[in-house]
């Protein structure tokens, strides 16, 4: 009796577990609605964003409708970024977060308001990681537009998100705009994240996320299988990326359980806010 | 309220399941807003209910010790030895008190709270994930000077001897007392307690405060309402505290004799209020015992008049 008792226990424990798996695997060897080995996806989210680099931000206006930049601006100001810090942006190729984060830092009006230590702002330290350098390529040169190409504080590094060459406990803030749906394995990510991070470290991730209101889900999937497609067919000449795009949308795990994988990973303080009706979610969280 | 109460039932309900052991913590923070696109008109309702489960210390307190003595249990089932967790409100009480050093010299700021985290030893991001961030400084001060306070009064305040007006003088200089270390940066917390999104828990709190004066100094033979009462004490301690900013005697001594005044004040308000309230209750048992008889009985008496000059 007690055997059997333990056995249902265990087995249980099995199952909830190969459950587990199963789902998170899913994400791993899913692209899109497709079916793809695991070792195969990151070649291919690869040559996505080799084809879509030069048009990256152009295309993200259009799709959004210049929502994004918003969104972007959402994300920093929950940040709250100060002198000094050590910032890590993954995925953050085209430097999209890095910049509007360079810019709170060394805003004239608010180093006016605030005391703040000039020495202190030296030491502030974003870097900038991306796996494809493609994407680096393309944020680098904005860098040099806005005359920040020999900026000792913005540093782009080629790096995987599941595998951080950064050191554990280093930096203040982590960021990931965009990026962690395209990651195989989230769960490493989310790992990776927690170990550099230092105690008191933030983790912010803005996604695409699911949209739950009823009609407007409705509309919501209209655009996005009809529209959006077609304008990367126009826009930036290759519709596969942008069809995998919002399938990779549909596949990445919903809110809450996006939140609890977060949580998982050993974060406290999970919280997550939705915009736009949750067609962009803002998920952030703290390293204690 | 009734908010914290249901908080912590949702928190000591969900530690029985056992997939998802840190939701419960995750179920009193978790709020989705919902903002429509671009123009962030953020429901403000939304936005209180969240520092609501932040700031007030105590309610969630059921919850962490039961959670973290389940979490050591799933971290057992799959990494050995990871360090027991800190739970995020003692973090940030933590951060708080030590950045209550900071603020004579940095004032109730962003830059008091970063340095007083720098002192935990934690680093200063903590600071940006505070909701409301100076306004849960100041707020931080104010629960502890209530605690204070309390403390203070169960360690044997010696009031029995006392007035009651004498009491309430004791008890609010003992409290504006925990102020003086910080009166030159005081003017900043009362703006900040004065800025809309922080007048309800800054009211709350003075609520409280001027409640649990009124408790110590035990009710006396008062027949006032008792809204009439906290709002007088409420008045009189919050016009002391302004007229402390200002005040550069020797130990505060025209404050306090500021204090005795508008205490005596309120107490012969009191008794002119009475006064009063007596001499309608004769005029009231003229026309009938009631305050209602009173009522119809002015009734009665502008009817009448107005129906004489009419003629």
């Amino acid at each position: 009796m007690a055997l059997r008792s333990v056995s249902r226990r265990l087995g249980s424990r099995i199952l909830n577990q190969r459950s587990f798996v199963a789902s998170l695997h899913s994400h791993a060897t899913s692209f899109g609605f497709q079916e793809v080995k695991e070792e195969e996806k990151s070649k291919l989210v690869g040559n996505v964003f080799t084809n879509v680099a030069s048009s990256y931000d152009i295309m993200n206006d259009v799709m959004s409708g210049g929502l994004h930049r918003l969104w972007k601006e959402r994300l920093v100001g929950k940040l709250s970024p100060f002198a000094g810090m050590k910032h890590l942006d993954v995925a953050g190729g085209t430097g999209d977060v890095a910049f509007r984060i360079y810019d709170a830092v060394y805003s004239v009006k608010r180093r006016a308001l605030q005391k703040v230590d000039e020495a202190s702002l030296e030491e502030t330290q974003i870097y900038v990681c991306d796996i494809n350098p493609n994407m680096l390529n393309v944020g680098k040169q904005r860098a040099a537009e806005r005359g920040l190409r020999d900026n000792k504080s913005l540093v782009w590094v080629e790096g995987d998100a599941e595998a951080l060459s950064f050191d554990d406990n280093s930096m203040d803030g982590y960021t990931i705009a965009f990026g962690i749906r395209n990651v195989t394995h989230i769960e490493k990510a989310l790992a990776e994240a927690y170990r550099v991070l230092k105690r008191g470290g933030r983790f912010l991730c803005l996604e695409l996320s699911h949209v739950e209101i009823p009609v407007f889900k409705n509309l919501y999937d209209l655009y996005s299988f009809q529209v959006i497609p077609n304008l990367g067919e126009l826009i930036a000449g290759d519709r596969e990326s942008y069809q995998y795009l919002v399938e990779s949308v549909r596949r990445f795990p919903p809110q809450e359980r996006f939140a609890s994988m977060i949580a998982d990973a050993g974060f406290e303080k999970v919280e997550y806010e939705n915009l736009v009706g949750g067609v962009v979610a803002i998920h952030s969280a703290i390293k204690l | 309220m009734y908010r914290t109460a249901a908080k912590r039932l949702l928190a000591g309900g969900g530690i029985t399941t056992t997939r998802l052991l840190r939701l419960p913590k995750l179920r009193s923070t978790i709020i989705p807003s919902s903002y429509t696109s671009g123009l962030c008109t953020s429901s403000i309702g939304g936005n209180t209910e969240s520092p609501m489960g932040n700031q007030s210390v105590n309610p969630n307190q059921s919850g962490p010790t039961a959670s973290s003595s389940t979490g050591t249990g799933e971290g057992q089932r799959r990494h050995e030895s990871r360090k027991p967790r800190a739970e995020f409100q003692e973090e940030q009480a933590r951060v708080l008190s030590a950045s209550l050093r900071h603020v004579p010299r940095l004032g109730w700021t962003e830059e008091a709270m970063m340095a007083g985290s720098r002192d935990v030893g934690v680093s200063p991001s903590i600071v940006g994930s505070f909701s409301r961030k100076e306004a849960a400084l100041v707020e931080f001060f104010m629960d502890e000077c209530l605690q204070l306070l309390m403390d203070r009064i169960d360690s044997g305040l010696d009031l029995q001897n006392l007035i009651p007006s004498e009491r309430i003088f004791k008890l609010i200089r003992i409290r504006l007392e925990m102020q003086v270390p910080y009166m030159s940066k005081w003017p900043q917390a009362l703006s900040i307690q004065a800025h809309p999104l922080n007048v309800p828990t800054s009211f709350k709190q003075r609520a409280m405060l001027v409640d649990e004066i009124w408790h110590a100094v035990g009710d006396g033979a008062s027949d006032l309402d008792w809204y009439v009462k906290r709002t007088i004490l409420g008045g009189v301690y919050s016009t002391t505290e302004i007229y402390m900013l200002t005040d550069d005697s020797l130990e505060h001594r025209d404050t306090w004799a500021f204090l005795d005044d508008r205490v005596k004040d309120a107490f012969d308000l009191k008794k002119s209020i009475q006064e009063a309230k007596y001499f309608a209750e004769d005029i009231g048992a003229g026309v009938g015992k009631s305050v209602q008889g009173l009522m119809n009985g002015v009734m009665q008496t502008m009817s009448r008049r107005s129906g004489g000059s009419a003629f």
